[in-house]
C-alpha cells in the first residue's frame, strides 16, 4: 500500500491535512522517508509534503541567535554566513551529516522529527539549548530540544503537528565548542558514537550532547571548579559513563561504542578547551 | 498521475508520473538519460546524481512530481569539450565509469561554489561518492586539472 503524497500550499492547508488524515506523516527532504520505504518499514497512511508551502526554508537572525525554517536545507547550515557567525557549533555540525549531495535534500526539520539516536545534529542543538516550535491546528507550543527526543525514535511532535521551527540561541561571548564523530564502517556511515562539546568562557560549565551512545541522544551538563583540561576530562568522563546505553549492531558491541564514547567524549573536551585559549 | 514539467539540459519535457515515481526512474525511461544511474538507492554512492538548478541531487531519493517545473542538468548534457569531462578523461580518471557522471557532476558543483579547491576540499565534497574500481586519485587529479584549466581559460 502506497501512502498518497499530499502537497499543500499554505500552512494552515498543511495543519489541516495533519488534522484530518489518518497515519499522517510529514514529508520534508524526504531523504529518510525514500530509505524505509525501500527498506519496507515506513508505517504512515498519508503523506503531507511541505515543499510547496512557502515561507519554511528561511533563516532569520533574532535577538538571541537563529530562527530556522523546517525545510531549511542541512547543507545550508552547514554553509550560510550567518549560521557559521551566530552559531558556529551548529554550522560545524550540520557539516557531518551524511555527504553533500544528501545534505542538499535533507531537511532541518525533518531531521530531528526523524528522531534517530546516531543523528548529528541533534547533539549540538543539545548542546546549545535550542527550542522546537510546533504547529497544529489547535495553535503553536514550544519544546525544548532537551525534552524533544522522548524514546527511541520517539520526539515529542504529536499527531497533528509539524515542526514550523527551530530557535538556537547563540552561544555567550568566549565559549568555544567543538564536535567529534566516530564511525567504525565508513566515513559518511552512521558514527559509532558522537560528542558534542561547549565550554563557557569562565570554564565552569562544560556541556555535551551524546549521539548513537543510548536509544536516544542524550544530554549531559558538568560543572567544574577550576582544574585544568585534565580535570575537565575527568569530570566529563565520569558524568558521561553512566549515560552510555549504546545498541550492538554491525557498527560495533556495546562495550567498544562504550569505551569510544569515551574517547569521543575526552577528544570534544581537550579539542573545545583548546579552542577557548 | 501528474504531468509535470522538467528541462533536463535545456529541452524541455511533460512528463506524466506517479506520485511515488523517483526522479531517477523518470529520467532513465521517460527522458532516456541512461547517464543517471541506480548505484546503492540509498544516497550514499553518488552514481544517480544529477544537478537541479546546480545543485547535486540524488534522484535515487527524489521524487519526481517535487521538481515540476525544475531545470535539471545530467552528465549526457555536458558538451564534448566540458573542461570537468576532458580532464577526467585526459586524468584517466575512471575503468569502468559507472560512477564517473556522479563524479563529473559533483566536481561541476563544487567549480562553481569554490573556483580553485584544495585537495582536502575536493575529498570533502566528493566523499558522498564512490568508484568501486578506486580511481580515486585518479579523479581527484581530474578536478584539480579541471581548476587549473578554468581558471586560465
Amino acid at each position: 500500500m502506497k501512502p498518497p503524497l499530499h502537497q499543500p500550499t499554505s500552512l494552515a492547508e498543511a495543519c489541516e491535512l495533519l488534522d484530518t488524515l489518518e497515519e499522517t506523516m510529514v514529508y520534508g527532504g524526504g531523504t529518510a522517508i525514500q530509505i524505509l520505504i525501500k527498506q519496507g518499514v515506513l508505517f504512515a497512511g498519508n503523506l503531507v509534503d511541505l515543499s510547496r508551502v512557502p515561507g519554511l526554508a528561511e533563516i532569520e537572525e533574532t535577538a538571541e541567535g537563529l530562527r530556522v525554517g523546517p525545510m531549511t536545507t542541512l547543507r545550508r547550515m552547514e554553509t550560510s554566513e550567518v549560521v557559521r557567525r551566530r552559531v558556529p557549533l551548529a554550522a560545524q555540525t550540520y557539516g557531518h551529516v551524511a555527504n553533500p549531495r544528501v545534505r542538499n535534500t535533507a531537511s532541518v526539520g525533518g531531521n530531528i522529527a526523524h528522531g534517530d539516536y546516531r543523528l548529528d545534529p541533534p547533539t549540538a542543538l543539545l548542546v546549545l539549548g535550542a527550542r522546537v516550535e510546533l504547529t497544529s491546528v489547535r495553535g503553536t507550543r514550544t519544546v525544548p530540544i532537551r525534552d524533544f527526543f522522548v524514546d527511541f525514535q520517539v520526539t515529542a511532535v504529536e499527531p497533528g503537528e509539524l515542526i514550523t521551527a527551530l530557535h538556537i540561541p547563540a552561544a555567550p561571548a568566549g565559549n568555544s565548542s567543538t564536535f567529534v564523530k566516530m564511525s567504525s564502517l565508513g566515513e559518511n556511515d552512521w558514527p559509532a558514537a558522537s560528542v558534542a562539546a561547549q565550554v563557557d568562557a569562565e570554564r565552569r560549565t562544560l556541556r555535551l550532547g551524546l549521539g548513537a551512545l543510548a536509544h536516544v541522544p542524550r544530554y549531559v551538563e558538568v560543572p567544574l571548579d577550576g582544574g585544568g583540561v585534565d580535570a575537565a576530562v575527568a569530570a566529563a568522563t565520569a558524568a558521561v559513563e553512566p549515560e552510555l546505553d549504546p545498541i550492538p549492531d554491525v557498527r560495533g558491541s556495546a562495550d567498544y561504542k562504550r569505551k569510544l564514547g569515551l574517547v569521543a567524549t575526552e577528544d570534544a573536551v581537550r579539542r573545545a578547551w583548546e579552542e577557548a585559549r | 498521475m501528474k504531468l509535470i514539467q522538467l528541462t533536463v539540459n535545456g529541452r524541455r519535457y511533460d512528463v506524466p508520473v506517479d506520485d511515488d515515481e523517483l526522479l531517477l526512474d523518470v529520467l532513465r525511461d521517460k527522458i532516456g538519460a541512461y547517464s543517471v544511474r541506480e548505484g546503492c538507492g540509498v544516497g550514499a554512492c553518488g552514481a544517480c546524481t544529477v544537478l537541479v538548478g546546480g545543485t547535486s541531487v540524488s534522484s535515487c531519493l527524489a521524487r519526481a512530481v517535487r521538481y515540476d517545473g525544475a531545470e535539471l542538468t545530467t552528465a549526457d548534457g555536458l558538451p564534448e569539450d566540458d573542461a570537468v569531462v576532458t580532464a577526467f578523461v585526459e586524468s584517466r580518471a575512471m575503468q569502468c565509469g559507472y560512477c564517473i557522471p556522479g563524479f563529473v557532476l559533483m566536481a561541476h558543483e563544487l567549480l562553481a561554489e569554490n573556483p580553485q579547491p584544495d585537495r582536502e576540499q575536493i575529498v570533502a565534497h566528493l566523499e558522498g561518492n564512490i568508484c568501486r574500481c578506486g580511481t580515486y586519485q585518479e579523479i581527484c587529479r581530474a578536478v584539480e586539472v579541471a581548476a587549473e584549466r578554468r581558471a586560465r581559460a
